[in-house]
């Protein structure tokens, strides 16, 4: 049998150290409170482990080589309760690629950098379409529905925006706001910004420039992509000094590369270098976490556990710990350890009961999605240049409530941008749409010919309508499948809803008539998807809910404060945030920036939970 | 290509045998005084020497293709890309070595893959009836409803009519690929198969059909006519436990990587799928003292071709090299 090793008590306990952990470490060990960070990978080094050796495609898209590996653990996937769920094998690319992180940063430390605000109506979204937080979104929209407000409005977010923009040297400029004032009209709309972000956005590609052009003459308000990416040198508020891009173009898009310089943001290149110097925070490398201990009795967890690299099992007490695991295994380690209400799907009566796991929805839409294409006759480098997020124009006037839905059957809509830096491996380019039997022979092999030296570009859009939390799609532990250590898997249970194709479905009109006015030819608008027909053999890697914030505690895992609910009015000692604490809001901002402000609020939860710990009363955090 | 490589490998074998001698004969010290006879003798082994090193170092063996499947997946690589008037292909760009190292590393041994039994296969409708699948024993002691609450009886999936009891995937989609077995196992028995259906549906080895029916060969892999043109009972076309098209989307992404993976994983020989397909590798601009920088490339109105510098160039140049 595996030794039990018993490690001092702190008062912190980060389970994974990513972009949530990174904030909640930092501010509490900044505080002087003794925090322990465990993560099942490395600590990743820009220098050491990404600067020679990173330019390699076969190892990156396909090898995943510094990704969480596969046979560690994996998770199965299924369209409704009725399938056996299917698990995920392998990582092939592109579009089927996922990208779970593994060590500090996470997956951060290999994405596209993409960020955006998500504006008022997000936070609102139930009440601002059926005019009552209590009256569901119909069914024809989405049957079955669970959305629901966010417990605080965007305006009470907002500060924590700022915190969080701050700390990870985001660039752009106000992100759709066309005055940017936090008292007309145009707020009810907008994330207006009370803080510009840090960084100026990157150059504008001539793509860009024209789409700008088209979108401001047909009356949208187009604004720079907001990146994470840092456009220059910079040194955030806890004094962590960081390197700009150097565009080289190994960055985002289907091999999503680590970053070779500690441009890209994530918490190994901003946040925990500040929560090491306070010496008060430990960090844990290369540790499987597999359960929590939780005390029955009064409701309270008392140590995380995991495995080291030799296998030994280690026990690490905490008063109060934060779930920073990615996605679904936040959402494992918690049904494992028995610590929440599992959500129970009955398929028979279409309802269900329970928090943990409830309201999974995809911040993606899956590859039989309706398109619009065109050609512009302007050419360039379609070889790395650039990075994974800048260089384009997004406009925000077609997504949440900022347009007439009058007769429309959907609810809010897509930001859409266009003019990207081209980038990727060669491979990616030639597999782009997936092989298949055309990808044969002589006359396929001439059309990749000089493909990454185009005299003409390619533009289009995929828009679609945001996914909306149904009682059918949900997490629950898989019945079957194993991970390496003899524990069950997460099974993903989910189906596109109708409103993302009713919104596609609209949107590439919008779309076609922005490139007709950019002056783009051979413009095709993609057949409409029929949802029944689209099956979810692709798992996203921007999932979200599963475990939400809200005000209710029938169908909200997390209170205001990201705590996790016990009651009514009581919590547990654990906080969590992330993309999978996100209700859904709209569709393309980047869920990680929406799951930025809630990492601040957490800590600032777990803060007052420390300063009261013992006394009656105040285990629970209300919003 | 292959037999030519390996009689060039067994000519060299012998050559260097017996050329053993000489090797050590290279180093003796030359005096003064020693005769021009003597020295021309040297200078003829040395020339030899170095002539048979430098064969020795390009020339290149296999570490997992067997005879048979070398000169088969020779031929299957020169049909997906052929070399022709516009430019090389998996030929030149030395395609079989990248999928020879790739099977026999981790990819070949799915060193990656979660493999975890049971091994269900997608595309199950639901006229199959119910499928029963018996629960993890860490599942079924797991207290309900998280887990199956001390009950290992076998699950029931009824699916439904839209969907299936198990989902279906696009070819080489994550959830695809559900066999049993590695995918060096899956080329092996892949490769039989796929000259078993060679035989049966056009009369020969596939080494030996025309270039025309060699392309419909690996067509109709991708449509599953093995499958479909032959009576279910008949396995003679070899494509029992394994659908066609899943091989046909190894055999065209791997030879597709071969062609433009960077040249240290054995494919993509002196960048010739790069040259082919306009890619910079590692040149950023100025590799070669071009003076160009990545700012202005990227956001250029007319492309700029790059020679393309490779992995290990670029390795060699910041570590001072040249």
């Amino acid at each position: 049998m595996s030794t039990v090793i018993n490690e001092p008590a702190v008062d912190v306990v980060c389970l994974g150290v990513g972009y949530m952990s990174g904030v909640v470490a930092t501010e509490l060990a900044l505080q002087g409170y003794k925090v322990v960070g465990i993560t099942k990978g490395p600590y990743w080094d820009y220098v050491n482990d990404f600067s020679m050796t990173k330019y390699d495609e076969w190892g990156v898209g396909l090898g995943r080589k510094y990704d969480s590996p596969l046979p560690l653990q994996s998770t199965t996937i299924r369209n409704n309760s009725s399938q056996f769920a299917l698990p995920v094998r392998r990582y092939t690319m592109p579009i089927q690629y996922h990208a779970l992180g593994h060590g500090v940063g996470g997956a951060a430390q290999h994405y596209g950098g993409t960020m955006g605000r998500q504006g008022p109506w997000g936070y609102q979204m139930l009440t601002r379409t059926t005019g009552s937080p209590t009256t569901p979104i119909p069914n024809s929209i989405n049957p079955q529905d669970d959305t629901h407000d966010w417990p605080l409005t965007y305006a009470e977010y907002e500060p924590y925006y700022v915190e969080w923009e701050k700390a990870h040297g985001l660039c752009g400029t106000y992100n759709g706001s066309p005055t940017n004032s936090s008292t007309d009209s145009s707020s009810q709309h907008y994330p207006w910004m009370s803080q510009a972000y840090p960084l100026p956005p990157h150059p504008l590609t001539p793509v860009a420039k024209m789409f700008q052009t088209a979108a401001q003459a047909l009356g949208y308000n187009p604004f720079p992509h907001v990146s994470s990416l840092a456009s220059q040198p910079y040194t955030n508020q806890y004094g962590v000094t960081v390197n700009p891009c150097v565009y080289d173009g190994y960055c985002g898009g289907p091999c999503d590369y680590a970053c070779e310089t500690g441009a890209k943001a994530n918490a190994a290149y901003r946040t925990i270098p500040a929560a090491m110097k306070s010496n008060n925070f430990t960090l844990v490398t290369n540790a499987f976490i597999y359960r929590l201990d939780y005390n029955t009795t009064n409701n309270q967890v008392t140590a995380a556990r995991y495995y080291d690299a030799q296998g030994n099992i280690h026990v690490q007490p905490g008063t109060v710990f934060f779930n920073g695991m990615w996605g679904y295994n936040m959402i494992r380690l918690l049904l494992l350890s028995g610590v929440g209400a599992p959500y129970q799907y009955n398929s028979g009566t279409g309802t269900g009961t329970g928090t943990v796991g409830r309201g999974l929805t995809n911040g993606y839409l899956p590859y039989k999605g309706t398109n619009v294409s065109g050609t512009l006759n302007l050419g360039g480098n379609a070889y790395p240049a650039g990075n994974g997020s800048g260089g384009s124009v997004d406009i925000y006037d077609l997504m949440d409530d900022n347009f007439d839905h009058t007769g429309q059957n959907f609810i809010g809509g897509s930001q859409i941008g266009m003019g990207g830096y081209p980038g990727g491996g060669p491979g990616n380019i030639t597999m782009a749409g997936g092989v298949g039997s055309g990808s044969m022979g002589g006359i396929f092999k001439a059309t990749q010919q000089n493909k990454y030296l185009p005299t003409t570009t390619s533009v289009g859009a995929t828009p679609f309508g945001p996914d909306l939390p149904t009682l059918m799609n949900y997490v629950d532990l898989d019945p079957h499948y194993t991970d390496a250590y003899g524990d069950p898997v997460s099974r993903l249970t989910y189906d596109w809803t109708p409103n993302t194709y009713n919104g596609a479905i609209y949107l590439v009109n919008k779309v076609k008539a922005i490139l007709q006015q950019m002056g783009a030819q051979n413009i095709t608008v993609g057949s409409n998807v029929n949802p029944g027909a689209a099956h979810n053999d692709w798992w996203g890697h921007h999932l979200r809910g599963g475990l939400r914030v809200g005000s209710d505690p029938t169908w909200a895992a997390l209170s205001g404060y990201n705590q996790l609910f016990l009651n009514t009015t009581q919590g547990v000692n654990i906080f969590a945030a992330g993309e999978i604490t996100n209700t859904t809001g709209d569709t393309v901002p980047s869920g990680t920036h929406v799951a930025g402000p809630q990492s601040y609020r957490a800590a600032e939860g777990m803060k007052k939970y420390l300063q009261n710990v013992g006394t009656a009363g105040v285990n629970y955090l209300a919003a | 290509m292959v037999s030519q490589t390996r009689r060039e490998f067994l000519k060299l074998g012998l050559a260097a045998a017996a050329s053993a001698a000489a090797a050590s004969g290279i180093e003796i010290p030359l005096f003064a005084n020693q005769s021009s006879n003597l020295q021309n003798q040297l200078d003829n082994a040395n020339t030899q020497m170095a002539n048979l090193k430098t064969k020795l170092n390009t020339v290149t063996g296999f570490i997992s293709l067997n005879i048979n499947e070398q000169s088969l997946v020779e031929a299957i690589v020169e049909t997906i890309i052929p070399s022709d008037s516009t430019g090389p292909g998996a030929k030149e760009a030395g395609v079989i070595y990248f999928i020879d190292r790739a099977l026999a590393g981790d990819y070949g041994q799915s060193a990656n893959m979660f493999m975890d039994a049971p091994h269900i296969p997608p595309n199950i409708p639901v006229t199959a009836g119910p499928l029963m699948v018996n629960p993890s024993l860490a599942w079924a002691m797991l207290p309900s409803p998280r887990g199956g609450g001390g009950s290992t009886a076998a699950i029931a999936y009824a699916g439904d009519s839209t969907h299936g009891i198990t989902a279906s995937p696009r070819v080489g989609s994550g959830i695809n690929y559900q066999y049993w077995m590695n995918l060096r196992e899956f080329w092996r028995f892949g490769l039989i198969a796929l000259q078993a259906y060679s035989n049966k549906a056009y009369g020969g080895n596939f080494q030996t059909l025309t270039a025309a029916n060699q392309l419909q060969v690996l067509k109709d892999l991708w449509s599953n006519a093995p499958k479909t043109k032959y009576a279910t009972s008949d396995d003679l076309t070899g494509f029992t436990n394994i659908l066609p098209s899943d091989f046909a989307y190894e055999l065209t992404f791997m030879t597709w990587s071969g062609f433009l993976m960077d040249p240290l994983y054995g494919g993509n020989q002196n960048m010739v799928g790069w040259d082919y397909v306009g890619f910079n590798g590692v040149n950023f601009g100025n590799f070669y003292g071009e003076g160009l920088n990545q700012q202005a490339l990227m956001v250029a109105t007319t492309p700029t071709k790059l020679k393309p510098a490779s992995l290990a160039q670029y390795q060699q140049a910041a570590s001072g090299g040249t």
